[in-house]
């Protein structure tokens, strides 16, 4: 099934398409990751910070609680050395802790330690009071050591949910960085497949319009047989037919050569018997003798002219055709012909007739050069400019315009006049061999339009006429700007 | 120069009509010489070169050939060439004749040998001149003979 140019477009189009939105799938998820993993890690680093302050801290009051021990058992006053730094760390540690971002369990936790750090400061305060009994009963009645395992145990929770959340962190990252590569691996695959679709659609495609062109190749090449085969026909065809009108003509002519010489021999016998009879003068009057003087003088004599004239009348009829067959068989060779030049010595070989008559040739605007053959050409326009100076209305001077109107591969060329013209029926007439129209005043066997249309189509164009009778006639010769010849038409 | 053997003109035209008017125009020229008229290629050329057409047969011959172009069986171009590829008969002068004034063909002709061309026109007084003007040329010139 063919793929129509459209659905080419649309599907390659589609395929597209759907591999940038995979490819954007994918790339949105990778931002995705890095911001989830940018946050997760501080979350995780948080969780860290407040996991290590919270042990500080309990490491500080236990410094605390031993500068409280050891003061009290001993009374040296050097022992508090760790209570007091204790004393300072303290709410450097605290404040650390919170901003690692412990919330809710901060409250019970400082809580507890403030009521430690009392008791401490208590028990010490007792001691530097010379009350070390009353302290040491303080420290057995256990109050101190509880408060100190709610401590340890607050530290404790706080560094077990830090560990849990890191540990949540770092799992809910494993699942994204799968995530991330199941989608990249999916849309991965996505991409290649419809790379891979719209490959195949293209392969496909390409490999069609090779088909296709290659099927039109083809059509063309046969359609170039046909026109070649059909042209060679019909040269064929031209052919004979010009054979033929050759051999017409040709045969014609012998019997025509007997009838024309038999003709003179008969007036060469006449010319003896015209002799005899002006020798006998008019001896002998009886009626045939009359009859037969009469026929020598006036009826043989007309009959013999009259057999005259109809058979020049037949020679100039096939040597009319000879001629066309002979120009018909003419092989043609183009050439660049100036028009202006060609229509200007046209014009010059009927100077005397145009002078005769008062009548002018113009040429109007510039004609054009075109490539074709001189001689024909010169025949063709010379026999129109002949055949409007031929037929000029009497008493009327003769305006002759000769101009171009060209077109893109071809050229019209009208030659007009203002002479007796051509009554409409004859439009087409006049073209044909023998024919001739309008009042018959004027020499002519019928044969230069007929010559002039063969000539032209020959040319590769065609004549056409546009006449109003009594007003004027135009000829239009419409021809290729260049001629071609084929080889055929030279063989 | 040889003896006086006189010359035969040997007419090769199909036309009947046109052999009678060649002839009377010759003999109105004066010409008496022996006419003999063929009407076709064929049995011209085999009284040219003889039945075994090597032309020995006109080894002593003088002959004048009077040639259409235009026969039944054969083309006087053929007779043309066989008479003057011959080596008795192509010193015989030829006179084409023929209804045709083909340039191309004329140059043909005068290519392969002839001697004179005419072409036959309608126009009878052109004709029988240009006949009788051939009479008087060969009433003149005698015809070398061979060998």
């Amino acid at each position: 099934m063919p793929i129509a140019g459209k659905t080419f477009i649309r599907t390659s189009v589609a395929l597209v398409l759907a591999s940038v939105l995979a490819l954007l799938a994918i790339v949105a998820t990778s931002l995705a990751l890095v911001e989830g993993t940018r946050s997760r890690t501080e979350d995780v680093a948080r969780a860290q910070d407040t996991r290590l302050h919270a042990y500080r801290l309990l490491s500080v009051v236990q410094d605390a609680e031993t500068g409280q021990r050891g003061y009290l058992l001993t009374g040296d006053a050097s022992y508090l050395q760790p209570h007091e730094t204790a004393q300072r760390e303290l709410p450097v540690e605290l404040a650390a802790l919170e901003a690692s971002g412990v919330k809710d369990r901060i409250g019970v936790l400082k809580t507890a330690i403030d009521g430690k750090m009392a008791e401490l400061q208590h028990t010490i305060d007792l001691v530097r009071g010379g009350r070390q009994a009353e302290a040491m009963q303080i420290v057995r009645g256990g109050h101190g050591k509880a408060v100190m395992e709610q401590i340890r145990a607050e530290v404790d929770q706080l560094t077990n949910s830090s560990n849990a959340r890191v540990q949540a962190r770092l799992l809910s990252l494993r699942d994204q960085a799968e995530t991330l590569r199941q989608v990249s691996i999916g849309g991965g695959v996505l991409i290649i497949l419809f790379a891979a679709a719209a490959g195949w659609t293209v392969l496909r495609y390409t490999r069609e319009l090779v088909v296709a062109r290659n099927e039109t190749a083809k059509l063309n090449a046969e359609l170039e047989d046909r026109v070649l085969a059909r042209t060679r026909d019909l040269t064929r065809a031209n052919d004979e037919i010009q054979k033929f009108a050759y051999i017409v003509s040709h045969d014609l002519r012998a019997p025509l050569v007997n009838v024309m010489g038999f003709t003179s021999e008969l007036q060469e016998s006449l010319g003896t018997l015209e002799a005899h009879f002006a020798e006998t003068g008019g001896a002998e009057a009886t009626p045939s003798a009359n009859a037969a003087r009469a026929a020598v003088k006036d009826d043989i004599p007309e009959s013999i002219g009259f057999i005259r004239a109809s058979t020049s009348k037949m020679d100039g009829l096939i040597n009319a055709i000879l001629k066309l067959s002979r120009e018909g068989g003419r092989v043609l060779s183009p050439e660049a012909v100036n028009l202006e030049d060609l229509i200007s010595r046209a014009s010059d070989a009927v100077r005397h007739q145009l002078e005769e008559r008062g009548a002018t040739v113009s040429i109007e605007g510039t004609l054009p050069t075109v490539t074709s053959d001189r001689l024909a050409l010169e025949q063709v326009f010379g026999n129109l400019i002949d055949n409007a100076v031929k037929y000029l209305k009497p008493g009327r001077p003769g305006r002759i315009a000769v101009r171009a109107r060209p077109e893109a591969s071809r050229v019209t060329i009208e030659v007009e006049d203002n002479g007796r013209g051509v009554a409409p029926q004859d439009h087409e007439r006049i073209f044909e061999l023998f024919r001739r129209s309008g009042v018959q005043d004027q020499r002519g066997e019928g044969i230069g339009l007929a010559h002039v249309r063969a000539l032209v189509r020959r040319l590769g164009g065609d004549i056409t006429v546009e006449s109003t009778l009594g007003e004027g006639s135009t000829f239009r010769v419409r021809l290729p700007r260049t001629l071609v010849v084929s080889d055929r038409s030279a063989s | 120069m040889s003896n006086g053997k006189p010359v035969c003109i040997v007419m090769i035209e199909d036309d009947e009509g046109h052999a009678r008017l060649i002839e009377r125009n010759i003999r109105r020229a004066g010409v008496n010489n022996e006419i003999v008229p063929f009407t076709n290629g064929t049995d011209a050329l085999n009284f040219l070169l003889g039945d075994d057409g090597s032309g020995a047969a006109s080894e002593h011959r003088h002959l004048l050939i009077l040639l259409d172009l235009n026969l039944p069986d054969m083309t006087g171009i053929d007779i043309l060439e066989k008479v003057k590829g011959n080596l008795h008969t192509r010193l015989s002068p030829v006179v084409v004749l023929t209804t045709t004034d083909d340039q191309r063909e004329i140059q043909r002709c005068y290519d392969l040998g002839a001697n004179v061309y005419i072409t036959k026109p309608v126009d009878y007084e052109g004709f029988a001149n240009a006949i009788r003007q051939l009479g008087l040329f060969f009433s003149v010139i005698q015809v070398p003979e061979i060998g």
